[in-house]
């Protein structure tokens, strides 16, 4: 089992720009896909809260849903947990989510965000199988995980930890060139994706449709991969719905990930480069130094960025 | 040569699955919806009541005798006796590939002798020399085997099925003279027909009855088991999982594990591989922490063929689109009892004393008993008990410092411990006065 991790004392949940902006795509898809047919405010919204319940929050603004459930499997801080539920209707559990995956009910839809903030452990490839098994159809699954190097500063190394970690989803054929710094990515996406087949085996008429596969970073580089569980009446809906126009829609997740990339700028850059949105391709500002990638990255995720700024409250 | 891909042990399960499925179809048992309920035929019957299925053998014959209603004549001649099933045969039956009675016939030996009596006709095959009669093959009718017509039983109570087989294989003579095989029929026999013995049937080999074996499972106040129901491709499939139940305080890691089961037969008993879900997928490799583990998982279905197990019966099929998703959903419900015996031995040995306790109140359960309810996950609810008042200490001293101390107090017959107590009862008396 994973030991709790606790990185929500390491920074404030909400001065993650680019995780915000994570959160602002899904919630963008979900609205899209609540458009298509799909009836996103009778899901149920399963995640790890923490203590900040930002993701909740949103959930339950923006997109109407109301039957939600945190769980957490720190019991250090259980007090915590439930004196900072955001509303009434967020329900809290202290249990590891592998045991309240097979609980959550087959009657419903359910959004299912598997939020671990570290490095990718055999547990979590667990969590995700089962989740494959468990989440009836039209369900939604995201996978977060750290993929930074695991540990110690050579690839050797580094795919000693995917070996162990990845047990019997790992690629013997990989060799020590393929955990590049550089792949370690596309290394993880790989091992979650194997899991999701391996948690499916055996569903009838039953696929994993893949949506989303972010990769971003406000300290540590992070990776959100998700999609539906669905079978063919699913996917014609998905291929119809204008999610599938956006620029952060991943269909297969053999593709690059949408890199989610949040430039430093000075609100007077940023108001100044909103006037130009969507600018075309190449363009650069004159009044400033900024390179072609930044401008192409704020084009990028500008409707979803937050504007951080002090409140005295 | 088909003889050979079988065990002696498979040969005579087989016997046996055919004296069940003769039960099965004189008394219209419908075994897939009957076998987890209490008790069908035995609640109202006493033991003596129980139909009996006799095994005994010897280096020159082997016998199995029952009383379980007989093999109809028309059933003989289009299906026990033919070449794979008679299409349309259902009810839950064991005898899935109908070549069960016919191999395990030829592999024990080269004659035999069958006399088959249900209350409306019978049968008899005597003294057929199986060789022979295989390598006569003048025309089709010597593929057919020559049965003599008899009268049916005069009671229900004594139509049944008894084969003799005599020149036993020097293969067979062999397994019946090392000694160990009458021992390991027992096991296999109590373990295979767990949910037929001491309810349907009672089962002698050499004269000496067989105990069924009880699968382990158990549930307190406190501890919950898991079920979980459902149904695919028309075979409905439950899962059980909880506790083991313990002897002398300690779980015995033989008996952990998945029991899987198909129309009531035991199949895969105190499995702990990857065959059912052990080290794949989301459950991690059994480890002897983990043998507190008992699940069950239990396929039925009226038509034999759907259900995962091998020709054999001894054997799951992976390949069964239906098995695999079962194993995912046995892993998922294994999961809470794996975290909580994981939290039982945080450090390896011994198990923490709260677990222990909650271990050992586990009582044993029946499947039906957990199955009347709706599925639920395991939990364990622990009871509110009075926290232990006492803990005890332990430290290491400089001996000259004790010394000190023990010529102090004048106290040169004290020990070291006796000393240490007495310090501390001298801070808490002069420095925390009540």
């Amino acid at each position: 089992m994973s030991e709790p991790t606790q990185s929500y004392l390491k920074v404030h949940y909400e001065l993650r720009p680019a995780k915000q902006v994570e959160r602002r795509m899904l919630i963008d898809a979900f609205q899209l896909l609540s458009h298509t047919g799909f009836s996103i405010r009778d899901y149920q919204y399963t995640g790890m809260g923490s203590i900040y319940f930002v993701d909740f929050i949103l959930v339950h603004r923006l997109l109407g849903i109301s039957r939600m459930l945190s769980v957490e499997y720190d019991t250090t801080i259980k007090k915590r947990i439930e004196f900072n539920r955001p509303f009434g209707c967020v329900k809290t559990k202290i249990a590891p989510i592998g045991d309240v995956i097979p609980t959550l009910s087959k009657d419903l839809k359910h959004i299912l965000w598997l939020d671990y903030d570290g490095v990718l452990r055999n547990s979590h490839l667990q969590d995700v199988s089962l989740a494959a098994t468990y989440l009836p159809v039209g369900s939604i699954l995201l996978v977060t995980v750290d993929v930074e190097p695991p540990k110690g500063d050579d690839p050797a190394e580094w795919r000693e930890h995917f070996e162990t970690e990845g047990a019997e989803y790992f690629d013997q054929t990989l060799k020590k060139k393929d955990f590049a710094r550089s792949l370690l990515p596309r290394r993880n996406i790989d091992l979650i994706a194997k899991a999701i087949q391996s948690g499916l085996s055996g569903r009838k008429e039953v696929e994993f449709l893949p949506l989303f596969n972010f990769l971003y970073q406000d300290g540590h580089e992070m990776l959100t991969v998700g999609g539906m569980i669905g079978s063919s009446t699913e996917k014609r809906l998905i291929n119809g719905s204008p999610l599938a126009e956006t620029n952060y829609y991943r269909k297969d997740l053999d593709d690059d990930p949408c890199v989610i990339k949040v430039p430093r700028l000075t609100r007077k850059e940023r108001l100044h480069l909103d006037e130009q949105m969507p600018c075309d391709d190449g363009w650069t500002p004159s009044e400033f130094e900024l390179s072609a990638d930044n401008v192409n990255a704020y084009r990028k995720i500008y409707t979803y960025c937050p504007s951080y700024a002090e409140l005295l409250l | 040569m088909f003889t050979r891909d079988i065990s002696l042990e498979d040969c005579i399960l087989d016997l046996i699955d055919n004296s069940i499925d003769g039960l099965v179809r004189t008394r219209k048992l419908d075994i897939s919806s009957v076998i987890l309920q209490e008790n069908t035929m035995a609640a109202t019957s006493k033991k003596a009541n129980l139909l009996q299925i006799d095994i005994s053998y010897s280096e020159t014959h082997f016998e199995i005798k029952d009383n379980c209603g007989g093999i109809r004549r028309k059933d003989a001649l289009e299906d026990v006796f033919n070449f794979g099933h008679a299409p349309g045969v259902t009810g839950g039956t064991l005898g899935v590939y109908g070549i069960g009675l016919k191999r395990a016939i030829f592999k024990l030996g080269e004659v035999f002798d069958m006399k088959s009596q249900t209350i409306e006709d019978g049968f008899a095959v005597v003294k057929l020399n199986v060789k022979e009669w295989a390598e006569k093959d003048d025309d089709l009718e010597d593929w057919k085997i020559p049965l003599v017509f008899t009268g049916g039983a005069d009671s229900e109570k004594h139509a049944g099925t008894t084969i003799k087989i005599t020149k036993l294989r020097p293969e067979v003579v062999m397994r019946i003279k090392d000694g160990v095989l009458e021992q390991k029929l027992r096991s296999v026999i109590s373990r295979t027909y767990a949910l037929f013995i001491g309810r349907y049937v009672s089962i002698t080999l050499n004269g000496k009855e067989i105990v069924g074996f009880e699968i382990p499972l158990g549930k307190s106040n406190e501890v919950e088991p898991a079920y979980d129901i459902f149904e695919d491709d028309g075979v409905k499939i439950e899962l059980f999982a909880s506790l083991a139940i313990r002897k002398e305080q300690e779980w015995k890691a033989e008996t952990a594990g998945w029991y899987v089961l198909c129309n009531g037969r035991v199949v895969v008993a105190a499995d702990k591989t990857e065959l059912t879900g052990w080290g794949a997928g989301s459950l991690p490799q059994f480890h002897s922490k983990f043998r507190g583990f008992i699940g069950v998982a239990f396929f039925r279905s009226k038509d034999p063929m759907s259900l995962p197990w091998t020709t054999s019966k001894r054997g799951l099929n992976q390949e069964s689109r239906v098995y695999q998703n079962a194993r995912n959903r046995m892993r998922g419900i294994a999961r809470p009892i794996i975290t909580f015996l994981d939290s039982v031995y945080k450090t390896e040995m011994p198990e923490d004393s709260a677990g222990r306790t909650i271990a050992n109140a586990v009582k044993p359960v029946s499947l039906s008993q957990i199955s009347l309810k709706p599925a639920t996950v395991f939990a364990v609810h622990p009871a509110s008990r009075s926290v232990p008042t006492k803990v005890s200490i332990q430290f290491s001293a400089e001996k000259a410092n004790v010394e000190t101390i023990r010529k102090h107090l004048k106290a040169y017959s004290w020990g070291a411990n006796r000393i240490g107590e007495h310090t501390f009862n001298h801070f808490l008396k002069t420095e925390c006065p009540e």
